[in-house]
């Protein structure tokens, strides 16, 4: 069995950062600028709708229309699914998989924990993401682009919390290949 | 076209650009988070930097569409390290999860489960927790040049510059 090894990107960071800007920029340019973590309470939303419509017709939040009635923001992320399917396909990058190398280097291959902690860690996301009404994509990569004073606070708790996660999570580095040196 | 589809055509611009850029790889996220691989930090550097210039050309064209977030700061980073011990922990966000999924990784299917359980839970708590921690501290959708009184062009001039020359002085040679 060969070393395990993190497979490089397939641009380098100036051009990769350069599209995601362009995204960005269109995006601002067409409608408004980018966000992921809104939708899944929309999905929540048409869910609760279907078992408790009373709940929702009184719910603080969630009776509002915007989440209600999927829009932009919701086809933006059923694109998200079709464009990282279709470039993966495209660029060779599909891949049945069950843990990123990280994991499996520093806590072994099982998937049944891999999974577990992914369900858990996506709980916590989506729920810490609403709580700062936005995520990586709204809160960080948008809120900077429009200088959005709460994107210095998130910005802040975002990376210090997953820096110290982890930093007790992943201790040993695998091999990466040709890695970005600090 | 309809906002419909404008949001799909985005969309899947957003999900090939993730999974070109590499921030659609967990293995990435993770190697900047332990500043053992800084192909993400510099890539959401560039992101970032080229959003904010780009958004405020759209500005001086009278063509931007904002969205500023309200910044009720103690909700904020609790929401946020919160996230983060998520985020820490999986090497997903959202945006990743979803594409990262689409790529055939079974376990952001399983982040994606997962945040579609967060989300109930927000829902469930928001009447309760939400709500009231977000009238905590509350300065309103406030801009950086509105907070300082320091104009928008020196914003983005000062941080693209400081910004590009950091990443330049710090390229591999």
């Amino acid at each position: 069995m060969s070393a395990p090894t993190v497979k490089r990107a397939l641009l380098p960071w100036f051009s990769a950062g350069l599209l995601l800007g362009f995204v960005q920029v269109a995006a601002v340019a067409v409608h408004k600028p980018l966000g992921v973590s809104t939708q899944f309470v929309t999905a929540g939303t048409q869910v609760l709708e279907k078992v408790v419509p009373s709940y929702v017709e009184g719910h603080p939040l969630i009776a509002k229309k915007k989440y209600r009635v999927p829009g932009y923001g919701w086809w933006l992320d059923i694109g998200i699914l079709l464009g990282a399917f279709g470039a993966s396909v495209l660029f060779r990058r599909f891949k049945v998989r069950k843990a990123p190398v990280w994991w499996e280097f520093n806590r072994g291959g099982g998937a049944g924990k891999r999974f577990a902690a992914a369900f858990a860690g996506g709980i916590l996301i989506l729920f810490g993401a609403r709580l700062a009404h936005g995520c990586t994509s709204g809160q960080f990569a948008s809120g900077w682009a429009q200088l959005s004073f709460s994107a210095v606070p998130f910005t802040i708790a975002l990376f210090g919390a997953a820096m110290v996660t982890a930093f007790f999570i992943y201790p040993r580095s695998p091999h990466i290949e040709g890695r970005e040196e600090p | 076209m309809t906002p419909e589809m404008t949001g799909l055509a985005i969309g899947i611009l957003f999900g090939a650009s993730l999974v070109v850029s590499g921030l659609a790889d967990p293995d990435k996220i993770i190697g900047t988070l332990r500043l053992k691989d800084l192909h993400v930090l510099r890539t959401i550097a560039v992101f970032v930097l080229t959003g904010m210039v780009g958004t405020w050309v759209l500005h001086l064209f009278g063509a931007a569409h904002f969205s500023i977030k309200p910044a009720f700061v103690v909700s904020v980073l609790a929401g946020g390290a919160i996230m983060g011990v998520g985020f820490g922990l999986t090497g997903y966000c959202p945006g990743t999860g979803l594409a990262c999924a689409a790529m055939g990784r079974l376990d952001a299917l399983a982040a994606v489960l997962g945040m579609s359980a967060g989300a109930l839970v927000f829902i469930f708590l928001y009447p309760a927790v939400g709500a009231p921690l977000q009238k905590v501290w509350d300065l309103g959708k406030v801009t950086l040049p509105e907070m300082t009184g320091i104009p928008y062009a020196a914003w983005v001039l000062g941080l693209g510059g400081l910004g590009s020359l950091a990443l330049w002085a710090t390229r591999k040679k």
